[in-house]
This record gives C-alpha cells, structure tokens and sequence, in this order.
C-alpha cells in the first residue's frame, strides 16, 4: 500500500504544472488584444519634411497621405478630397479614439492639407498632427 | 495482481487531468501575434491647430497674433517683408519677445508647399510658440 502511494508522488513531481502560467498568458494575451489598436496605413509612400521639434503624440491611428501629386490616400486606396471625410468617420466609427496624421509630402500643396485638416475636423476628429521627420 | 492495481490507477489519474499543452501552444502564438501586431507605428510630427470653419476668426497684426504668410512661390511673409526659411525661428521670437502670449497664425497658399507650412511650423516651436494656427489662403 505505502509503496503506491510513493510510486504515484513521484508522477506527480515529475510533471510540472502548467494552470498558473497559462492564467499569466491569457491574461497577457487579452490584453494585448485589447489594446491592439489596427492602425490603417494609408498605402502611399511620401517624403515627410524635417521638423528638429517633432514629437510622438499619444494616439494616432487614422492616416491620410496627400502625396506630390496632390493624391489622397486613406487606407491602402485613393480617395478623392471629397472622400476624405466618409473615410475618416468609417475608421473613426471602428476606434473612436484615434487621432489623425496627415502625412504630406515636402510637394504637396497647402490647398489639399488644409482640405484634409478641414475634412478631419468636420469628421469630428480634433487630435489633427501632420507627420514630420526628426532630421 | 499487485502490479495490475498500481496500473489501474495510474490510468486513470491520467485519464482525469487534460493535456493544456496544445492549447498552451495555440494561446501562446496568438499571444506572439498580438504583440507584433500591435505594432507601435509611432509617427512623429507636430499638432496641427485648425480653427473651427463656422465661426471665421479675423487675423491681423493689430490684433496680436504672429501672422506668418507663406504665399504660392513658397516665400515666407512676416510683417510685409520676405524672410528667409532659417530666419523665420529669429523673427518669430523677436516678435514674440515683444508682446509674449501671442499665437502664431500661418496662412498658407493654396499652391505653397506643405515643407514650408512645416518648416514654419517647426520654427514657431524652435521659437517657443506653441499656440499654432492654420488659417487657409485666399
């Protein structure tokens, strides 16, 4: 009788229990996911200007680009300037805390930032950066 | 006999605790895919200060505010003169230290481009003004 006893305690050292790291990892992986904010990469590459005062805001995870070309990109597809605003209170509906960086390239026109700055407040948005490079 | 009941009952001590290792492994990737995707893009750039568009704020010098002019060919107005872009940091804080407290209120041209708004932008805040507005040209 003593003889299973010692016979089963010694399986049962020989395991490690797992329940106690798994309780850190799920916890670990709802967090991450709940903070996980999908951030919606506008899908054009621009040359950003120099800024020696450049900062990382807080939150930012709506993305316009306006390109050399005067072209506005929001979300990996080319919107008009009127389409601006649609698309911003889209991804502003899906993560309502977001900012919005507008990425202009060092050739874009005034005339279009301004026009997104305008669509971005109209959508709601008062958290407005324009992206710029620490040179 | 004897060897035939420690077997038993091992069996069945196996039998009552399930494996966690697989699921181990699957929370365990998700977790992996969370952390990399969580992504910290971090996009530097500056505060952007547009006034509201329904209630139009008239600027002018007399008023206080720091008007900076960037007209279409990219020129840089501060008090009816060009400036040069890397003189634009020394005027607006002379400006500044004249009257502190003043906003700085750039107005840029449709066809200026968005280097300069930033460049002017970047100079207010070399300069120690923070308070930077956007106002569209004619």
């Amino acid at each position: 009788m003593r003889n299973i006893r010692e016979q089963l305690n010694e399986e049962e050292e020989t395991e490690i229990n797992l329940t106690p790291m798994l309780d850190v990892v799920f916890i670990m992986l709802i967090f991450f996911i709940v903070t996980a904010v999908f951030v919606k990469e506008p899908g054009a590459e621009v040359n950003r200007p120099d800024a020696q005062t450049a900062f990382t805001p807080d939150s930012g995870s709506i993305f316009v680009a306006v390109t050399g070309n005067n072209e506005i990109w929001v979300d990996r597809s080319e919107v008009g300037i009127e389409g601006v605003r649609p698309a911003i209170e889209r991804i502003r509906a899906e993560n309502p805390e977001g900012g919005v960086v507008i990425q202009a390239d060092t050739e874009a026109s005034n005339q279009f930032v301004i026009a997104v700055m305008d669509a971005a407040k109209a959508a709601g948005v008062d958290n407005i950066t324009i992206a710029a490079a620490v040179p | 006999m004897r060897k035939n009941s420690i077997t038993n009952i091992q069996m069945e001590q196996e039998e009552n605790e399930i494996n966690l290792t697989p699921m181990l492994d699957v929370v365990f990737i998700m977790l992996i895919f969370f952390i990399v995707t969580a992504s910290f893009i971090r996009e530097t750039g500056l505060d952007v200060n547009r006034p509201d568009q329904d209630q139009p704020q008239v600027v002018s010098n007399e008023e206080g505010a720091i008007l900076v002019i960037i007209d279409d060919t990219d020129d840089i107005w501060i008090d009816n003169r060009i400036v040069d872009p890397r003189a634009v940091s020394a005027n607006i804080t002379r400006l500044y230290a004249e009257n502190p407290d003043r906003p700085v209120v750039v107005q840029a041209a449709p066809d200026s481009s968005a280097e300069t708004l930033v460049g002017v932008m970047d100079a207010s805040r070399l300069a120690g003004v923070f308070n930077i507005s956007i106002a569209g040209g004619q």
